[in-house]
């Protein structure tokens, strides 16, 4: 069974995509958590939905565009909808949470219209909705080890700004750093991430996948660097569990993944209370 | 000795109007900081006195006249990590923040070592060396949310501190913490002052305790009502207020 992983491309593809995965999304996530902007995940996820199923409609009516993946829309309408955020967040100052509603409806409500337009899709669309394994292809993997490429380069090379205006975004302004550059170059970096991360876990779970790793590690870490870390280490045993189960028992892929998470936070919460009791 | 030119006051504001909408926050602020001295801005709430501050921080424009910091308009002025900055506490809500007392004092030298660059092992030094100062040493790798609000208040000191500014700007430093605590921030502030040669700017609601301790003061309220020493203050406090205030002194000054 486990040898099937090594034999078919496909599943190395997905094993490959799902460590990188597993990497890059409780790193994100953990910056979005820590400045209460876990829903952004969601709101962005639902915009890139919507730029996928424009990509299929346009590929399906255009011929031009009839070999272009619609990842690339998926990718094009985050960064677009990222973008979006970031202005109503100031258009919306005292309410800076309704920037995240406001994108996610009309990104599902652009789904909704392109769908019907194209008089439904065929089953390809569910898997970016809810992720399969056997869909990842290598030009997936292309573009997923490109955006983890920029997102880990991102990460090393100004960490400390990332920190700094994550923990106190008026002291960074005064202490002279590039807040507003900083601040959309890491929406950026979430749309891409989402929009990369589809054909694995889907777009509706991905969201899961950025906050349960780091909602665990929040509760035991003892620094921020480790609440990174630890959050990896949960996002990348529940991206491996959850793929050897889902292929082994044909289950979801992203579903799997998702309980898995859910399972280790529950494990982290437990074992934290027992600790506490029997102290 | 040789006559040497006057030196530059830190700050100077200028003829500096503020409105927000069409209310009228500060109107044609004169104001000037030299060095050394430790200045207590103090006023009601709504007097504008976050707003001087702010403007002084460059997170606010004004709508006429200047602010200059060292000598330099602040449209110039880019030495950030010559000022240190205190914010209220409450506004912070950092509890919850996962993070270490070393990573937080650490983040006060993201100006200073500037973008993609690391710490060195210097830097790690003198973080240390700043929480030594505000006493916290044995805190060091304990999460933030361990700590009481004295404690958290002196972290940001810290970190305000381990850039090595020439001038410390504290907004209502004392808000949330425990009277004990207060007397100790500002034995801590006053020896900042005296050992380390600051400059120091802090903006109080709490006139009372405060100008036990600055050296000046300025009462806000649109504008500077008085700017003198703290004794001259305090013994012409009440005509002070009263001309701030209006009747509502009375209620006041029954604190303290």
């Amino acid at each position: 069974m486990l040898a099937d992983w090594w034999q078919y491309d496909f599943l190395r593809y997905t094993l490959f995509s799902g460590i990188l995965i597993g990497l890059i999304c409780p790193i994100l996530g953990t910056f979005l958590i820590v400045r209460r902007l876990s829903m952004m995940a969601d709101g962005l996820s639902h915009v890139t939905l919507s730029g996928v199923a424009a990509g299929m409609l346009i590929s399906k009516k255009v011929a031009f565009f009839s070999a272009v993946n619609p990842l690339f829309f998926g990718m094009l309408f985050a960064v677009i909808g990222s973008l979006f955020i970031e202005r109503l967040r100031k258009v919306y100052k005292a309410y800076q949470d309704l920037a995240i509603p406001i994108i996610l409806s009309a990104g599902l409500g652009l789904f909704t219209v392109l769908i019907s337009i194209a008089d439904g899709f065929n089953a390809d669309l569910y898997s970016y909705l809810f992720g399969k394994i056997v869909t990842v292809s290598i030009e997936d993997l292309y573009a997923l080890i490109g955006v983890a490429v920029v997102v880990l380069g991102t990460v090393l090379l100004i960490y400390k700004e990332l920190f700094a205006v994550s923990f106190d975004e008026e002291f960074a302004r005064v202490s002279g750093v590039a807040r507003r550059s900083i601040n959309l170059w890491f929406m950026v970096l979430v749309a891409l991430t989402i929009a990369a991360s589809m054909r694995i876990v889907g777009v509706l779970l991905i969201s899961a996948l950025i906050t349960l790793p780091v909602a665990a590690s929040l509760q035991i870490a003892k620094s921020f660097r480790q609440t990174i870390f630890l959050s990896i280490l949960f996002a990348e045993f529940s991206v491996l569990s959850g793929l050897y189960f889902a292929y082994l028992l044909d289950w979801a892929s992203g579903g799997t993944i998702v309980l898995m998470a859910v399972l280790v936070m529950l494990v982290v919460l437990g074992v934290k209370k027992l600790r506490v009791a029997f102290r | 000795m040789e006559p040497h030119k006057q030196e530059v006051p830190v700050i100077k504001l200028t003829g500096v109007s503020f409105q927000y909408e069409d209310k009228q926050v500060l109107d044609e602020v004169e104001f000037t900081l030299e060095r050394g001295d430790f200045v207590g801005i103090v006023g009601p709430n709504g007097s504008g006195k976050s707003t001087l501050m702010k403007l002084i921080l460059g997170l606010l424009t004004p709508n006429k006249g200047t602010v200059e910091l060292f000598g330099q308009p602040l449209s110039k002025f880019r030495e950030w990590n010559r000022i240190g900055y205190v914010a209220q506490q409450v506004a912070h809500g950092a509890g919850g923040f996962p993070a270490t007392v070393r990573e937080v004092v650490s983040s006060g030298l993201v100006g200073k070592v500037g973008l993609f660059r690391r710490l060195t092992k210097q830097h790690h030094e003198s973080v240390r060396a700043a929480v030594e100062r505000v006493g916290l040493l044995e805190k060091l790798d304990q999460r933030i949310g361990n700590l009481s609000g004295g404690q958290l208040q002196r972290v940001f000191i810290a970190r305000a501190l381990v850039a090595e500014p020439e001038l410390l700007i504290l907004d209502e430093p004392t808000v949330g913490v425990d009277q004990e605590s207060i007397d100790q921030f500002y034995s801590l502030l006053r020896s900042l002052k005296e050992e380390n040669g600051l400059t120091m700017m802090i903006v109080s609601h709490d006139v009372g305790v405060m100008s036990q301790w600055v050296t000046k003061v300025a009462c806000v309220q649109k504008k500077i009502h008085f700017h003198g020493t703290a004794h001259d203050f305090e013994h012409n406090q009440e005509k002070i207020l009263q001309s701030m205030y209006g009747d509502s002194v009375r209620l006041l000054s029954h604190h303290h």
